[in-house]
């Protein structure tokens, strides 16, 4: 999509997310439960998701982690890690499938490329946004907006026959490279999941198999991701109980899931996540089965461990609570889409798209003179069709005419410069007229792969 | 015991009628029945709760008596032991014929589901669930005493089950006296196989329906999930995290075939010609053995209570949260 140039920091993000589309297909209908998202994670930073039950958060989630399970299927977008380890181990085992950059650079020149590229009428809006087919190839090369590394993310060497399709871990000795997961087989997957992203679950009662004991399952990490044996794994993993604070860790380690309590499993299964040293964390509502005061505990172990380990965590939550306390940077989905990013403050401070005013309005005890909770009227509808509309209008207090025939994208709606604030709806941007507003939607909407 | 008790004395069995036969001497009859100790010898008839007490006494210090009809006074005990053994070989293979071919092909079918070999897989459970003991024994029986001609208009080449192999009977039990001579182990072995299969059948399918079912079930939980998420292999995560836990719901399906073993003993054992606990119970029935029947009854009661005990042991084993010691 156009992403929006001002980055708020210079480094290149751990995880890119980039119209990510994950559909199921049944008999009677495709539902497209992720449909093209994109957004970034960096280092250190926690991003969270919120929407309401069947938004697509888990659903996101999986894609990344490569667990969607049939009849799910990744149909588009790529999810770009950029972990200089995963991508060196990758690199190293799948040699057949590895781009290296500094190779290519050597004997293309990328102006030269796009040149190539603009003369075959290839659809350029992957690199920087619209607009690219018209300008001048060289000078896009000078001015940086377009690099070498953009021509290979974007597909655009496959599309020349430069790189093979089926590669998808490209090695860049500037910036580390990354590896587009999506396009990873199920053993190179493995490679990934658990040492460069892990993932808790909801249930912390059923995340833990009951016949082993917790240590088992611990060391079982550990042995995989860490290379340790016997009896060095096993302080290990009483170093980790302790670390994810269970008293009497020696003694725990040897005893089976049902002896612990709810908070205690889930402590359980974070320390089993950080045995593998992932680098980026994936948290699926894990304090959704705990209560409140357990899950204050857990969300302030996640924290002091993000601290620790300049991890980067992705917490999925339908509590607009949780996100307050533990976000820096919020998605908010509905229907597979995304329709809000902004850094935290924002989402609180100031909400511009409809459903995120509703969900935060629907927190209880914001009216306090109120005898009724409010609520979003109606439930989410089942994403099946391709979006030609706004999906939220059914439900949304600000609907007019044009909500039911234009798709809205996601425009920069920030008050600040630096704060990379979007929201897809059509409302926005607000400086336009309403007219010229839903026509920028419209134009930006037929310009094929947006968001 | 003492319904088996009541059902067995108080019902229309007349042993007496059995051992005379055709020819009704009264004399002889009364001589009997002083015999078997159901008449006082003044002729009036033992009241039941003495008889009761008495069968009730025998039992509890495992003297069974004597049998009445099969083999007039050779106690039952003796002729238990002498039966035991090939019944014992039988219900040994068709467990085994269950456990190696049900099981793995239920969890073949679970790991795989709704492929062609799933279904396959399933549906063969199912119509071998289906086949009646009887029936089926009786088909196999047949097939195989007639196997050359099948296998002549089969495959051109006539071979009898009889001489394939190692020589071998089609009915009737193997000699287990010497089973440490590998020879006569194989002959054995394949000598039982028919009414193992025939016997195993029902629990083969039973156990494959089931352990597809746990297997599946496993699969979709979370803690499989939380597994391939820390990123180990697919071997791995069906051994150690399925596996086991798949076991657990079929422990009492397994178990619980020790009782379609007994009830089924009777029934494939009568069609072999197998001589063994089985065909007694029948005889000692029919032919209205009363301390004979008691005998063996008694001793399937107990066969039965120490299966359901080596059922909650296993559980122990395999399940962590089922433990005897409190905690």
């Amino acid at each position: 999509m156009a992403t929006p140039v001002s980055q708020t920091t210079t480094e290149s993000p751990l995880l890119s997310v980039k119209n990510l589309q994950t559909s199921f297909f049944t008999d009677k209908e495709t539902i497209r439960a992720v449909d093209r998202i994109s957004f970034d994670i960096h280092r250190g930073e926690t991003v969270g998701i919120v929407g309401e039950s069947g938004s697509g958060k888990s659903v996101t989630a999986r894609s990344i982690m490569g667990l969607v399970d049939s009849p799910g299927r990744i149909v588009g977008g790529s999810v770009q890690f950029s972990d200089v380890d995963t991508v060196e181990r990758l690199a190293e085992e799948y040699p057949g499938q590895t781009i290296d950059l500094a190779d290519i650079r050597a004997e293309h020149d990328p102006a030269a490329l796009i040149e190539q590229l603009q003369s075959r009428e290839a659809d350029l809006s992957r690199l920087n946004g619209p607009g690219m087919a018209d300008r001048d190839p060289v000078e896009l090369v000078r001015e940086g907006s377009v690099t070498m590394g953009d021509l290979v993310a974007g597909g655009y060497t496959d599309q020349l026959g430069i790189t093979d399709e089926d590669a998808y871990i490209v090695r860049d000795a500037d910036d580390g490279g990354f590896v587009d997961i999506t396009g990873a087989s199920e053993a190179a997957y493995r490679k990934i999941r658990g040492r460069g992203i892990a993932m808790i679950f909801q249930d912390p009662l059923t995340s833990l198999n009951p016949v082993y004991t917790v240590g088992n399952q611990i060391k079982e990490a550990i042995r995989l991701h860490q290379g340790l044996q016997g009896d060095e794994a096993h302080q290990e993993a009483i170093r980790l109980l302790e670390a994810v604070s269970i008293p009497d860790a020696h003694r725990r380690v040897d005893e089976y899931p049902h002896e612990f309590s709810g908070g205690m499993r889930q402590r359980a299964v974070i320390a089993m996540a950080l045995a593998c040293k992932p680098q980026l964390l994936i948290c699926d509502e894990p304090t959704t089965a705990l209560d409140v005061t357990i899950q204050a505990q857990i969300l302030e172990l996640l924290m002091e461990i993000q601290e620790e380990r300049d991890l980067a965590i992705m917490f999925i939550t339908h509590d607009m609570g949780v996100i307050a306390e533990i976000a820096d940077q919020v998605n908010v989905m509905y229907s597979g889409e995304l329709v809000e990013k902004a850094p935290v403050e924002s989402v609180f401070g100031a909400p511009k798209h409809p459903y995120t005013q509703g969900l935060l309005e629907s927190i209880p005890g914001r009216h306090p003179d109120e005898d009724r909770l409010r609520t979003i009227e109606g439930d989410v509808p089942t994403p099946n069709v391709k979006p030609t509309y706004c999906r939220f209008a059914p439900r949304c207090p600000k609907a007019f005419d044009a909500c039911d025939v234009v798709h809205p994208v996601n425009v920069d709606v920030s008050e600040d410069v630096d704060d990379n604030h979007t929201a897809a709806c059509l409302l926005y941007p607000e400086d336009l007229p309403e007219s010229d507003a839903v026509e920028h939607h419209r134009k930006r909407g037929d310009g094929g792969d947006d968001q | 015991m003492s319904a088996v008790f009541l059902i067995l004395r108080a019902g229309p069995l007349d042993p007496v009628a059995a051992i005379l036969g055709q020819k009704q001497d009264p004399v002889m009859a009364h001589q009997i029945r002083l015999q078997l100790g159901i008449i006082r010898p003044d002729g009036s008839p033992v009241p039941l709760w003495e008889q009761y007490l008495e069968f009730m006494h025998g039992l509890i210090t495992l003297n069974f008596g004597q049998s009445w009809v099969i083999s007039r006074g050779t106690p039952v005990m003796d002729l238990i032991v002498a039966r035991a053994p090939v019944t014992i070989w039988l219900g040994f293979w068709s467990v085994m014929i269950a456990l190696l071919i049900g099981i793995p092909l239920g969890f073949y079918a679970g790991l795989n589901p709704n492929t062609s070999s799933d279904y396959l897989a399933s549906f063969g459970g199912i119509v071998w669930r289906a086949m009646p003991n009887f029936w089926l024994a009786i088909i196999l029986s047949s097939v195989l005493v007639s196997s050359q001609f099948f296998t002549e208009s089969l495959f051109g080449v006539a071979l009898s089950w009889r001489e394939w192999l190692w020589d071998t009977g089609v009915i009737g039990g193997p000699p287990l006296d010497n089973l440490a001579d590998p020879e006569q182990l194989f002959a054995a072995i394949k000598w039982i196989m028919p009414a193992a299969i025939v016997l195993g059948s029902s629990s083969m399918g039973n156990e494959m329906r089931i352990g597809r079912t746990a297997v599946l079930e496993t699969i979709n939980s979370n803690y499989v999930e939380t597994a391939r998420a820390k990123g180990l292999s697919g071997r791995i995560i069906v051994w150690k995290h399925v596996f086991r836990n798949a076991l657990i719901p079929l422990v009492p399906i397994i178990s619980g075939e020790a009782f379609l073993l007994v009830g089924g003993s009777v029934l494939v054992e009568l069609v072999f010609g197998i001589n063994g606990l089985g065909k007694l119970t029948f005889d000692a029935i029919n032919s209205a053995d009363l301390t004979m029947a008691g005998g063996i009854l008694f001793i399937f009661a107990v066969f039965l209570q120490v299966m359901n005990i080596i059922q909650d042991f296993l559980y122990t084993l395999i399940d962590p949260r089922i433990g005897y010691e409190q905690s």
